[in-house]
């Protein structure tokens, strides 16, 4: 299942926090606007991800270039939300669940924005990595590993962008649990990159840029978590970051 | 205090003295209040019983006074009549049995009744004592009987012209004094006021033939004034009072209350509309006689309108009522609220469409208060129309507003100023039935104003 | 001050004053303006309510008046139907125009401008009869309407746009003071609807509500800019923000300044309303 199946219907969003229930209508309008519009930029940054990762495990320069490109409707569509947000923190005073939604917002679109920005950063380094041969030679091997995590960042972050459409804790709570997976993975590919860079001094560069592109992963599964934190926020009204499970 | 709760040990230390002076402070002020609270419930209690003892006291004064009037008026609504035995005799009635009806009819009606009556009475009093009666003891025996009696029997025998010479029972009033006399408790004989021993005995006599009988005085209410008490009824000086209100509340309604809207919601505020204020608050307070003179002058004199017509005493009761009416009436318009006149305006309604659709009706109750007030007053005026010639001692019951009429209140005084003993009880009746109508007037006005303010 | 050059955006189709604006920062003019008022100026006797105050009210979009107890702004909404000519005391100079018209002209009858230009109040303020009568006054007394079927009509239609019909479509004939404030004053947008304005002034219409009737009113007044120019005076600039496309700052009787609403409610020009809306001493 897509993210864009899932999220482009409002059932589970709107009828969980009553967002249709306003006396205004149009402020009804305006969060579900909201809602949709942090969906769509959720998608992009899906994209940009997916897309920065198969530019660096196929060395593909042509798709890196695009993702760099898009990442200028990534940071556009922060500002909107931004702005967008700011006006309904104006003119609604929002309270309670619509507070805690537009707080939500704000964060997550801060995160996902980070998330595009380490897109860049794929993109960046598959153009370095698609001039060299590493990963026919020496980065078989790690590239795998990069392969399997990315495919787990990437799972994660679309059961998050699931998760928010549908404001499903559970499985927020179960992503948030799983963070130290990627943790441990990342530490597995970099104790690999160092014994390669140590093996072949020559590569020490390509391998240190795969190193970059296995933290970027880490830093998009922690930016993903943090997005179930929201959820649960956003939903239950707790706290849950820095391990405050209470 | 619950702020104290503080992580700093300085800060509490800091804290504790200070909740010391707060807590003492406090209940110096709770002492305080407690001492005084004493004081005050003793003022409240005070003020409460004077309040409540003037309410009794102007309850009983009121109870007192109806209770008064109630047990003086008594009397008069009933009244003693006698049954005699008339002896239609043509002769006695001067008149020619023989001839046709038509022209017999015509003589019954001029026949002198007066023998009959005497003859009649005569008749039984000898008979029944065996004795011819003195030339005194006849005037005596006839002052027994009301003056009407004869216009009594005539009634009687011209309804029915074939009683003519024949002896038929009829009942007839008995004289004020007799009635008076027979309505207080004497003995039997005894002799009362200006009821003389002899006519005690003959009282005494009809009594025990069971020939005297109390009746319900329906004459008060169907009879003018009249000399004689047993005759004199309220109904002229009742339908003079009614044409008289009619004529008032037609004249000053209308005028006071567009006077008062004109004032409140059209005149312009300077100077003029001042000054007519202020003479308006003055004209209420001019003692009502005055009126009187000024209709006398003006309206009789110089317009040349009938003197004691309602017309008259109306109008000047008009001009009377008019500055309570105005007055009641714009304060009843002020009280309107301005959001009403907005909300109007704000449709686009004009001044008048504001006055008249949502200004008037909303002051009506207020202003049939006003009206009622001022009515009452001129209900129960006397000083303004005995100068127009209201006071004239009228026989006729007053059919339109130019005929000649008293009112109640002149009917009330005059009545008192009468020494017939019997015109005492009549005053108290009258008194009542003045009263009465005032009632019914506030009755009828506090029916209006709840279906006004339902609206 | 910065004060915006504003005489670009004039618009040219009417003719107006010129505009001194020394006291106003932001933009006063709109795109397509239903009433234009230039240097209105409203003295009480001696004393001056209103200086020099010029705004254009944008056709079908609510215009807030804010500003502090006293301003004026309550003052300046009824000079535009002319509400203040029933105060004796009360003089208006300067330019009011709807569509182009000067409103305090002449040959002007006010009860015309009424028409057109309808007004709610702030408190809740029905006619004591039905509130079919309280609907159909407006109508009647301008003779809209010859028979009772259009009459009907329009009291429905209204009761309907103002969001009412349903709560009151059983009990028509009971009195309109018997229904509950915000119905109330919801009964009242409705009268004014009844005689087809072009414009609602409404002057404080929520303020002796409670929230929930307040939302209602609020939504209402969104939904009617469809079809009406809305001005509405407001003491809670929640509201204003909430209901309003533009805001006027009113402050001692001058228009300080004026603008969008998400504008002055996100970055105001002036200091005086920023201290305003953030609630600091002016």
């Amino acid at each position: 299942m897509t993210t864009s199946e899932k999220t482009s219907s409002p059932s589970g969003f709107t009828s969980k926090l009553h967002l249709d229930k306003h006396i205004s209508r149009r402020f009804n309008e305006e969060l579900e606007q909201v809602r949709t519009l942090v969906m769509k930029m959720g998608e992009l940054v899906e994209q940009q991800v997916n897309d920065g990762l198969s530019a660096v495990l196929n060395a593909d320069a042509t798709l890196a270039e695009q993702v760099i490109e898009r990442d200028k409707k990534v940071n556009s569509m922060e500002l909107e939300i931004d702005e967008y947000c700011t006006q309904i923190l104006a003119r609604r005073q929002p309270a309670a669940s619509d507070l805690r939604l537009i707080v939500s917002v704000i964060k997550s679109i801060t995160d996902l924005e980070r998330m595009g920005d380490e897109a860049v950063k794929f993109g960046k380094n598959a153009i370095k990595l698609a001039r060299g041969n590493f990963a026919e030679e020496e980065g078989a091997r790690p590239l795998v590993e990069l392969k399997h995590l990315g495919k787990h960042i990437s799972e994660t972050l679309n059961t998050a962008l699931i998760a928010y459409a549908q404001m499903d804790t559970d499985a927020a709570y179960k992503i948030i649990e799983n963070d130290n997976i990627i943790d441990e993975e990342f530490d597995n590919i970099s104790r690999l990159l160092v014994t390669k860079m140590m093996e072949n001094p020559r590569e020490i560069k390509n391998a240190l840029r795969v190193t970059w592109c296995a933290r970027a992963l880490e830093r998009i599964g922690d930016h993903t978590t943090n997005l179930c934190e929201y959820i649960v926020y956003l939903v239950e009204g707790k706290d849950v970051r820095h391990g405050n499970m209470n | 205090m619950t702020n104290s709760i503080d992580n700093s040990p300085a800060s509490s230390r800091n804290n504790s003295p200070m909740s010391h002076t707060e807590a003492s402070t406090a209940s110096s002020t709770t002492e305080k209040v407690a001492l005084s609270l004493k004081k005050r419930h003793q003022k409240e209690k005070r003020f409460k019983s004077i309040g409540l003892f003037a309410v009794l006291f102007g309850f009983m004064l009121v109870v007192i006074l109806i209770g008064d009037i109630t047990s003086k008026a008594l009397p008069a609504f009933h009244q003693h009549w006698v049954k005699l035995d008339v002896n239609y005799q043509s002769d006695w009635l001067s008149v020619d049995d023989s001839s046709t009806q038509q022209v017999l009819a015509k003589q019954l009606k001029s026949a002198n009744y007066r023998k009959v009556l005497k003859n009649s009475v005569y008749q039984m009093f000898s008979t029944s004592t065996g004795k011819k009666l003195s030339r005194k003891e006849k005037r005596q025996l006839f002052k027994l009987f009301s003056t009407n009696a004869e216009f009594t029997i005539k009634d009687a025998l011209i309804a029915a012209p074939n009683q003519l010479n024949k002896q038929v029972t009829v009942w007839v009033r008995l004289d004020d004094d007799v009635d008076s006399y027979l309505k207080e408790d004497f003995a039997v004989g005894e002799a009362g006021l200006r009821i003389t021993k002899q006519q005690a005995m003959w009282l005494a006599q009809l009594a025990t033939e069971a020939r005297i009988e109390s009746r319900f005085n329906v004459s008060f209410f169907t009879a003018s004034d009249s000399r004689e008490p047993e005759l004199a009824g309220i109904k002229g000086a009742l339908m003079g009072t009614l044409l008289t209100m009619f004529v008032t509340l037609l004249l000053s309604f209308p005028l006071g209350v567009a006077g008062a809207l004109y004032l409140e919601e059209f005149a312009p505020k300077n100077r003029i509309t001042d000054l007519i204020e202020i003479n308006i608050n003055n004209l209420a307070a001019v003692p009502s006689i005055v009126f009187g003179l000024l209709g006398l002058a003006v309206i009789i004199n110089l317009f040349g309108l009938p003197r004691s017509a309602p017309l008259v005493g109306g109008i000047v009761l008009t001009l009377m009522t008019l500055p309570t009416i105005i007055i009641a009436s714009r304060a009843a318009i002020k009280a309107v609220p301005p959001s009403l006149r907005e909300a109007a305006l704000g449709l686009g309604a004009s001044k008048m469409q504001v006055t008249f659709s949502h200004v008037l009706p909303q002051a009506m109750p207020g202003i049939i208060t006003g009206a009622i007030i001022g009515i009452a007053q001129a209900l129960g005026e006397t000083a303004p129309l005995l100068m127009i010639g209201m006071v004239a001692f009228i026989v006729d019951v007053p059919t339109s507003i130019v005929d000649s009429s008293t009112v109640l209140p002149v009917q009330i005084f005059l009545w008192a100023d009468s020494p017939e003993r019997a015109f005492l009880a009549k005053t108290s009746a009258a008194i009542l039935v003045l009263l009465t109508l005032l009632l019914v007037i506030n009755v009828t006005a506090t029916v209006l104003r709840s279906k006004f303010e339902k609206k | 001050m910065n004060t915006i050059d504003i005489k670009q955006n004039e618009p040219s189709q009417v003719e107006l004053n010129q505009v001194e604006l020394t006291q106003t920062v932001g933009n006063i003019y709109a795109d397509d303006a239903k009433m234009s008022i230039r240097n209105a100026n409203v003295h009480y006797g001696d004393k001056q309510a209103i200086h020099n105050v010029s705004l254009d009210l944008a056709k079908n979009q609510v215009t807030a008046l804010i500003g502090p107890s006293g301003c004026g702004k309550s003052t300046f909404l009824r000079c535009l139907n002319r509400m203040n000519d029933t105060i004796d005391i009360c003089r208006v100079t300067g330019q009011l125009m709807l569509d182009g018209e000067d409103i305090y002209a002449k040959e002007l009858d006010p009860v015309l401008l009424r028409a057109r230009v309808g007004m709610v109040f702030q408190k809740p303020n029905p006619f004591p009869k039905s509130i079919y009568d309280n609907v159909a006054y407006g109508a009647r007394i301008h003779g809209l309407t010859n028979n009772k079927t259009e009459l009907d009509e329009i009291v429905e239609t209204s009761l309907q746009k103002a969001g009412l019909f349903n709560e009151v479509k059983d009990r028509l004939k009971d009195p309109g003071t018997g229904l509950s404030g915000g119905q109330q004053q919801r009964l009242c947008i409705a009268r004014t609807i009844a005689v087809s304005p072009e414009v609602i002034l409404m002057d404080e219409p929520a303020s002796a509500l409670d929230p929930i009737a307040t939302a209602i009113i609020e939504e209402l007044i969104d939904e009617l800019k469809e079809k009406y120019t809305i001005a509405i005076v407001t003491h809670s600039m929640q509201q204003a923000a909430r209901v309003s496309q533009h805001t006027a700052y009113f402050h001692m009787g001058k228009l300080v300044e004026m603008g969008k609403t998400e504008d002055i409610f996100t970055r105001p020009s002036h200091k005086l309303t920023e201290n305003y809306i953030t609630g600091r001493f002016g």
